[in-house]
């Protein structure tokens, strides 16, 4: 099953785990931030 | 007057492919990228589909989680997109679903335990052991349970892990081997091709299935991240 192939085991989780924790960086640095100041806002506008 | 004015006009003039900003440069052949109609609207689809599932996974953090854990929002955030957007680019025909790759799942799968348990050790040091004796056990009882629960922590790193790798496995082999044969069959004279037309709508209907199964399998991985994580937090 080339699914079990040791030989590519390095690589495969290598590129899964630094593509991960690029996108754990990307999101919780830049992108989720500002989803949660809009959030905020539209709060701020509708409730007070 | 009026022939100055262009009465007619195409009704399929909407579905051009209209180029608003492009980069050409004669390296690597002909290099061109360019921002088309398209391109804006897929990435206005992408900011749109991030936005409005931001709620669903702070909500599904904070009941699964609790409200004061929700320094672990964008790490389940982050878990979840990798996930389905791998599940779902590998649904596009001829590309490659990297889910299916046992070790990157099982690789998912045991780093979230790992994580998930010195994270239970950090809190709660060896209280942590705690969490193998149920309330209410009676004293006799307690070792047994105790393996046994033991036992099922440990199968969780894997069996988080081969529950998606399984499905994205066995959903695209079952295409590849249904493909398989439509495609002689289609092709094999006028007859073949309208008796092949039944087996063709099902084989769509497993491809919606396949859509459907990368889209649950990324929510069950995430809720259950999150219930490890809670189980690890609270130890019941």
């Amino acid at each position: 099953m080339p699914q079990l192939l040791p030989f590519y085991f390095v690589n495969q989780l290598t590129f899964a785990f630094v593509v991960l924790m690029i996108m754990v960086y990307v999101f919780s640095k830049y992108i989720l931030p500002m989803f949660t100041e809009l959030f905020l806002t539209r709060m701020y506008i509708t409730k007070l | 007057m009026l022939n100055n004015f262009i009465i007619a006009s195409s009704p399929l003039e909407q579905f051009e492919t209209v180029n608003f900003i492009s980069f050409t440069a004669p390296i690597l052949g002909d290099f061109v990228i360019s921002l088309t109609n398209v391109g804006l609207y897929t990435l206005i689809v992408l900011a749109l589909g991030l936005e409005s599932s931001y709620a669903t996974l702070h909500s599904m953090v904070k009941e699964q989680v609790g409200s004061s854990n929700e320094i672990y929002v964008p790490f389940i955030y982050s878990l979840f997109f990798f996930v389905v957007l791998a599940n779902l680019v590998g649904n596009v025909p001829y590309s490659f679903a990297f889910t299916s790759s046992a070790i990157v799942a099982m690789g998912l799968s045991v780093m979230i335990f790992l994580g998930v348990t010195i994270l239970g050790f950090m809190r709660h040091g060896i209280h942590f052991f705690s969490f193998f004796v149920p309330a209410g056990t009676p004293l006799a009882l307690v070792p047994l349970l105790a393996l046994i629960e033991l036992i099922s922590y440990f199968a969780r790193a894997f069996s988080l892990g081969v529950r998606l790798f399984a499905n994205i496995v066995a959903g695209h082999t079952l295409l590849k081997i249904l493909s398989g044969f439509l495609y002689p069959a289609l092709t094999s004279g006028i007859l073949l091709f309208f008796v092949t037309l039944l087996p063709m709508a099902i084989f769509i209907a497993l491809v919606g299935l396949e859509i459907a199964v990368s889209l649950i399998q990324a929510y069950v991985f995430t809720i259950l991240t999150c219930s490890y994580l809670k189980d690890a937090i609270e130890l019941h």
